[in-house]
């Protein structure tokens, strides 16, 4: 086990590397050709919450500023609570991440500033990811304009990890921080915590930290006490 | 100061700030060594104010403590990007737009990929591309202004950027400007701030060519149609060539001034209509050709047939089969194409089809399928036809003379004619306006 200063928890949630790929490996390998490349893109990222769709967002910054570049990850309410004064001037970043970007549909102010940014974006060169819960022309977009250019990013479909990917998943977070997960014992974790994905990178946290404490290695007698006191009321 | 401050400091912000508040407001300054203090560089003004107003006080703090003991611990924030210059915090002004500065360089924003000899040509938009290459050719003395209209994704901006580096093609000191409406209007509004409007004018003024994308989008906005209004007329008559496009017939936008609805339909007018099967195919091969990727012809209808609405659908349809192939290194076919496409297509085969409005159509009426395709021209027929093309021609994106052969190879005038009945019946026949209803709401629910 790997000793860690008390008080620092390692930033590794949101790069490519920490991205267990499951069936979503073409995304993946596509952002990483792409990330931090010159040329004008877009893309749009779609599934169901718990998808990875906002990792692959934040991983797609970190990998932009590794490369050098400036790369800026948006929400729909930091975007709406002032639209064309939010999206202004990104055309001079490499990168602009918008999650969650259906729910901006249908807000004209927005879908004006968006079509802009898209415009400004593709005369420069930038990049423009996208992520949703569905396809672009699922929406109910004002401008038609807006639709089509939406229409035409490269978009994938993002699938929730199945029960393996969630084990893949746990070792390979454990392994970038450099603790030993068994199998058996991240088999146990999937059988008694709540799995979705976040709940479950949480959960690795603290068994870190308590693992750390306590000098002990990531056992089932361990790993199940910890689990019993969460669980406690 | 050590540029390794700022990386100790950004470190320390991690650790405190959620993701989604570091990777909004942090990751996307830049910080710029300069004398004793770190610059930081927000992309915009609201980027900058939010963390001035958020962050400011713990980035200072954090940068006093991490600075080597000699070193100075000024931060100061700004606008702008460390590839263009800054511009002083105090005046909170843009810097990245060369339109509205003093002294403007004349920048073209010309994609050199859109090019005449990559344009795919078609039945639905030769004409558009004669007219444009005969504009090009004679700039500012053929059709002036040109005048490309149609629905969206079908090519009219890649025309009108065709012709703009066409003209800096044969004179490479032309002053060749393209930019989209909204830019046009938010710059004048800026300038109208920064009281620099002369400046804009005269800049606009200056062109030798002037490219508007999407016409449209001056609609409801009087002032800037006001300034647009004495640029084009201040070109017109210096024989400046202008290149204008519109999503539809500039007659038909509500909110635009009368003086330039006339003026935009002075020159020639053009429309670029939806492209048919055999063209999207072209437009497919020549995409694929340019990716370095080999496409099937069959791969290609296969595609095509599918995907019919606009050009920028089939590029992103492309896409993700390209996408698909060179990650999981499958070889591009059918099957390939089906799986890489399932989602697209799924949601492809739940909308409206013409198939699905003749059925709807001629179950309402009480007819047969049949006769809406037959020659029949009896009135209980011919009416139902009517309905359906017309139908047809709005809930689908298929082209006119599509839908003209859907109905036993009629031509797209019957379309056309079937359309324009139809309008004018809702208009004067309540019946009809309500079987139309009725019909729409059948088949979009």
């Amino acid at each position: 086990m790997t000793q860690l200063p008390l008080g620092v928890r390692l930033r590794d949630s949101a790069t490519f590397a920490a991205f267990e790929p499951g069936s979503n490996g073409t995304a993946l390998a596509w952002l990483r050709a792409r990330c931090g490349a010159a040329g004008a893109d877009r893309a749009w990222l779609w599934g169901a919450a718990g998808s990875g769709r906002t990792h692959l967002l934040e991983a797609a910054c970190h990998a932009a500023e590794e490369a050098g570049q400036r790369a800026i990850y948006l929400t729909p309410e930091v975007v709406a609570a002032a639209p064309e004064a939010a999206l202004e001037g990104l055309e001079y970043c490499s990168l602009v991440a918008l999650d969650d970007c259906g729910r901006v549909a249908g807000q004209r102010d927005v879908e004006f500033a968006l079509f802009d940014l898209c415009n400004r974006l593709g005369e420069r060169g930038g990049m423009l990811l996208l992520a949703a819960d569905a396809p672009p022309l699922t929406y109910p977009w004002l401008l038609a304009d807006l639709a089509s250019r939406l229409a035409a990013a490269t978009v994938f479909r993002l699938h929730a990890l199945d029960d393996a990917g969630k084990l893949a998943a746990l070792q390979r977070r454990a392994r970038l921080r450099g603790l030993e997960l068994p199998a058996a014992t991240a088999r146990f974790i999937l059988g008694r915590a709540d799995r979705h994905p976040e709940a479950l990178f949480r959960l690795l946290d603290d068994l870190d930290e308590a693992s750390l404490a306590a000098q002990r290695r990531l056992t089932i007698p361990f790993v199940r006490g910890l689990i019993g006191r969460q669980a406690a009321p | 100061m050590d540029s390794a401050v700022w990386r100790k400091c950004l470190d320390h912000l991690q650790d405190e700030l959620s993701t989604q508040q570091f990777n909004t407001w942090i990751r996307p300054l830049q910080a710029v060594e300069r004398d004793s203090e770190i610059r930081l560089l927000a992309p915009n003004v609201y980027v900058r104010d939010q963390v001035s107003n958020r962050f400011m006080d713990r980035i200072s703090e954090l940068v006093g403590s991490l600075a080597p003991r000699n070193g100075a611990t000024r931060v100061e924030l700004t606008v702008g990007s460390s590839d263009t210059p800054a511009t002083p915090a105090a005046t909170g002004a843009e810097p990245h737009r060369g339109a509205v500065q003093a002294a403007p360089t004349f920048k073209s924003e010309l994609n050199p990929e859109f090019t005449f000899a990559s344009f795919v040509e078609g039945k639905s938009n030769e004409l558009a591309k004669a007219a444009a290459i005969q504009v090009a050719e004679n700039a500012g003395r053929s059709y002036n202004p040109l005048l490309l209209y149609g629905g969206v994704g079908l090519g009219k901006t890649h025309l009108m950027q065709a012709v703009g580096n066409l003209v800096l093609a044969r004179d490479r000191s032309a002053r060749v400007v393209y930019l989209h409406s909204q830019r046009f209007v938010q710059d004048m509004v800026k300038a109208l701030q920064q009281g620099t409007m002369q400046d804009f004018m005269s800049y606009y003024r200056s062109v030798s060519a002037l490219l508007i994308d999407d016409i449209q989008f001056f609609a409801n906005k009087l002032r800037s149609q006001e300034e647009f209004f004495h640029v084009f007329n201040s070109l017109l008559e210096g024989g400046r060539q202008m290149v204008l496009t519109c999503d539809r017939y500039p007659r038909e936008i509500d909110g635009l001034e009368e003086r330039l609805k006339s003026r935009f339909v002075w020159g020639l007018t053009v429309a670029v209509e939806p492209p048919e099967l055999e063209h999207r195919v072209a437009i497919l091969m020549k995409k694929a050709e340019q990716e370095g990727v080999d496409l099937q012809q069959e791969v290609a209808f296969f595609i095509a047939e599918r995907i019919r609405s606009n050009v920028r659908e089939l590029e992103g349809a492309l896409k993700r089969v390209i996408a698909n192939a060179q990650f999981t290194g499958r070889k591009i076919n059918i099957e390939q194409v089906r799986l890489a496409l399932r989602d697209l297509l799924a949601i492809q085969e739940r909308q409206v089809g013409i198939d699905n409005i003749q059925r709807r159509v001629a179950e309402y009426y009480k007819i047969k399928i049949a006769d809406l395709l037959s020659k029949r021209r009896n009135r209980a027929v011919a009416r139902p036809r009517q309905v359906a093309m017309c139908l047809a021609k709005e809930l689908t994106s298929h082209s006119l003379p599509e839908i003209g052969d859907a109905f036993g190879g009629r031509d797209h005038t019957t379309v056309l004619h079937a359309c324009r009945k139809v309008a004018e019946l809702r208009s004067t026949s309540t019946d009809l306006a309500e079987d139309y209803k009725n019909l729409v709401r059948l088949l979009t629910t």
